[in-house]
């Protein structure tokens, strides 16, 4: 057998010495040129130190990370930044309300004052289809904006149209037209005001939430008491019953409105809701009957 | 000698809708019904909307001024029947939605008084001034009464800036279904002659072409005999154009006859060409000679749907179901009202809305029309044809304009030149998906003026 002799091992050998002989240079040029890139980058990392706040790791925690872009900026590690350099923007952060503001406040070691209510949207419309008076059918693009700037898509002029341009613009699913009304689900928003951009009505506004529920005059009619009775069921009709009550309200335009940042649960309040004739005076907010009086 | 009838003379793109012109073309301008009511809107025109002068319960003439405006670009409105005031209050308006109008109440003793007018034989327009025709034109309240409704007094009083040349008449007329400026043509023949005589001399123009599309050889042939018996017809020249939609819009024509272009987003004025109506032409010659404001104007009411088509001189302010009611009524299978034609009108969803100055048809249509129309049928997605490219008079590209909008990128939309759009509907019509692209346009159009406002949160 071949394999066994003793010149067969040499033979062998001989050939793996060769082998080694023609590969070590190969295998120490690699070893070199990766000593020597490493030695470059460990010198790049060196000089070209960035030099990272800690405090951006810590607010980007602290942020709700929706990435909403209510802020201003692109996303909330945008804002982290930003916040960092510029403490002004605390508040900025509406899904994350004032516990974010101090929490973020609280990072950077400042304090913030009373930054307010967490502001949420109201809906100023109270129609239901029932309500609501049509001349035609609308039959064309089916979103607001476009049967907003048909004419006399509905008979009021300033009541929802219900085609649901805030549903599409609500990242957080807390919108939904229930029986042709725009509907806020209080407790899935987060305050981003995306809907009151989206309305082309201007209906849906920004209102500080200091109680669970808020009253609201959810109309926003400005014609007069006649046409808007002859147009809605549930409108405001400018009677001025509730200012009598309290100052709260103001009546403009023939439209009754409530200061919210006056706004006090209080006696007079109750009873300029139960006098309201077209029971326009109603509460918004997170208890699931909006009937029920307002908890704290 | 035979007239030659033929159009030689369009534009690139463009489509060619059924006329329907049959319905209406041979009835003659009838009187309306005798009104009792009117609401003379305070915003009829483009520019600054009109203050009342007039209070609650404040008898008013025939033909007096009831609102007016000190901006430059207005024009007032009068009322056209005798009677009391009633309200300043608002009403459902085409466009507007809800617009501020004074309901005048007729008194029930006193019958709807028709303007008469007559032209005098030894008529000349070199008897009035520049001026003296500008002031009446502006007081007569006139506006461009093909549709848009521009304020004619700017349009052809002198401005050193922008000097005009040339005077176009626009009798196209290439909306389906309308009539009412053939009928004009027509049968008012010597009034047009007289207003374009005296437009020439307020604006200063030295050429002056009429333009009818080659579907109204009647017309041509009309117009071109009244202009051989009359002075200086040899300066006044009737071009037929080639039939097809949207011929009449101002800057088709202008392509069309003078081969030239209107900057875009610009007006005629800055190549020195003013485009005027037949019929603004007609009320210019009631304005400036004796002295009638236009407080009536002809509608054609028409549309498978009304019992009596016909072309009809009515008051303005009338409402539409009055006028609707006059003319028999609409059948059970009418479903959907427009104030102008089918390609550009705007549905009517309250039968309450007032006629306005720029009001030229009522066109009811039935429901096997409408469910023939796009809207009813199912929208596909884009196949990418171009059709819509090729029809569309302003160059546009109406598909990646509707889609950006669609999509909600408006600087795209912007990019692709949206605001060029005149909303002829051009697009819409010959889209084999059934796409609303002018829909889409429209709604764009609004995005981009609420971006712009900085709406408040």
């Amino acid at each position: 057998m071949r394999y066994h002799t003793r010149e067969c091992v040499e033979e062998n050998l001989a050939e793996m010495l060769e082998l080694w002989n023609s590969a070590w240079p190969a295998g120490a040029t690699m070893l070199g040129l990766g000593f020597g890139f490493a030695l470059v980058l460990l010198i790049a990392s060196e000089k070209l130190k960035v030099w990272v706040d800690p405090k951006v790791e810590q607010v980007h925690g602290a942020l709700p990370n929706l990435d909403c872009g209510t802020c201003g900026f692109a996303g909330c590690g945008q804002y982290a930044k930003a916040v960092l350099k510029n403490p002004e923007l605390i508040g900025k952060c509406a899904p994350g309300g004032p516990e974010t503001s101090q929490k973020i406040a609280g990072i950077l070691s400042l304090q913030v004052s009373d930054s307010g209510a967490v502001q949420k949207p109201i809906v100023h419309c109270h129609a239901h289809t029932a309500d609501k008076t049509y001349y035609a059918k609308y039959q064309g693009i089916q979103t607001c904006i476009a049967a907003n700037a048909l004419a006399n898509v509905q008979a009021c002029a300033f009541g929802c149209v219900s085609f649901g341009d805030c549903i599409r613009a609500c990242k957080f699913g807390a919108l939904s037209i229930v029986d042709g009304l725009a509907t806020v689900d209080y407790d899935k928003c987060t305050g981003c005001t995306a809907c009151s951009k989206a309305c082309p009505r201007n209906l849906i506004e920004m209102v500080p939430f200091r109680y669970e529920n808020m009253m609201t005059v959810a109309c926003s009619s400005k014609e007069t008491g006649k046409s808007t009775r002859s147009m809605c069921k549930v409108g405001c009709i400018g009677c001025g019953l509730c200012v009598k009550q309290t100052e709260q309200f103001t009546v403009e335009d023939n439209l009754a409105r409530l200061d919210y940042e006056k706004y006090e649960a209080t006696e007079q309040t109750e009873t300029a809701m139960n006098k309201c004739p077209t029971k326009v005076i109603i509460y918004r907010g997170k208890t699931k009957n909006p009937q029920d009086k307002p908890g704290g | 000698m035979r007239i030659d009838t033929k159009g030689r003379f369009s534009f690139p793109g463009g489509t060619h809708p059924p006329e329907k012109k049959d319905l209406t073309r041979e009835m003659e301008i009838q009187r309306g019904p005798a009104v009792t009511e009117v609401a003379v809107m305070l915003c009829q025109h483009i520019g600054a909307v009109c203050q009342p002068l007039v209070r609650k319960s404040e008898a008013v003439q025939a033909g007096q001024k009831i609102g007016d405006c000190d901006a430059f670009v207005s024009a007032p409105v009068h009322s056209p029947i005798t009677g009391k005031v009633i309200e300043v209050a608002l009403r459902s308006h085409a466009v507007l939605g809800r617009s501020l109008a004074i309901v005048v109440e007729a008194f029930p003793y006193s019958p709807t008084k028709w303007p008469s007018f007559k032209l005098k034989d030894d008529f000349d327009e070199n008897n009035y001034s520049a001026g003296k025709i500008c002031e009446a034109v502006r007081q007569a309240g006139i506006v461009g009464m093909g549709g848009a409704g521009f304020p004619t007094r700017v349009k052809i009083e002198p401005n050193p800036r922008l000097p005009k040349e040339i005077l176009i008449i626009n009798g196209c007329e290439c909306e389906p279904y309308i009539t009412c400026d053939y009928r004009i043509m027509l049968e008012w023949t010597d009034k047009i002659i007289a207003g374009i005589r005296l437009a020439r001399r307020a604006s200063g123009c030295s050429r002056v072409f009429i333009a009818i599309e080659d579907n109204k050889p009647e017309a041509i042939e009309v117009m071109n005999a009244a202009l051989k018996t009359c002075a200086d017809g040899e300066d006044i020249k009737v071009v037929p154009v080639r039939t097809k939609y949207p011929q009449g819009g101002e800057r088709q024509l202008i392509k069309a006859i003078l081969k030239k272009d209107v900057p875009t987003g610009g007006i005629p004025p800055m190549i020195g060409v003013v485009v005027l109506n037949v019929a603004t032409v007609a009320a210019i010659t009631e304005a400036v000679i004796s002295d009638l404001p236009l407080a009536h104007r002809v509608v054609t009411v028409t549309g498978e749907a009304i019992a009596r088509p016909g072309n009809y001189h009515v008051p303005i302010g009338m409402s539409v179901e009055d006028l609707i009611e006059f003319c028999g009524g609409v059948a059970k299978k009418s479903a959907k009202v427009i104030m102008g034609g089918p390609m550009m009108g705007i549905a009517v969803a309250d039968l309450k809305t007032p006629i306005t100055k720029t009001t030229n048809a009522i066109t009811v249509l039935t429901k096997e029309q409408i469910g023939r129309a796009k809207f009813a049928r199912r929208q596909t997605p884009c196949i990418r044809c171009g059709r819509c490219l090729g029809v569309c008079p302003e160059n546009l590209n109406p598909t990646k304009i509707a889609h950006a909008v669609k999509n909600n990128l408006l600087d795209v939309a912007e990019s692709y030149y949206i605001s060029a759009c005149m909303e002829c509907g051009c697009c819409s019509y010959v889209c084999p998906a059934n796409i609303e692209l002018t829909g889409y346009i429209k709604t764009g159009k609004i995005f981009l003026a609420r971006q712009k406002k900085k709406i408040p949160v």
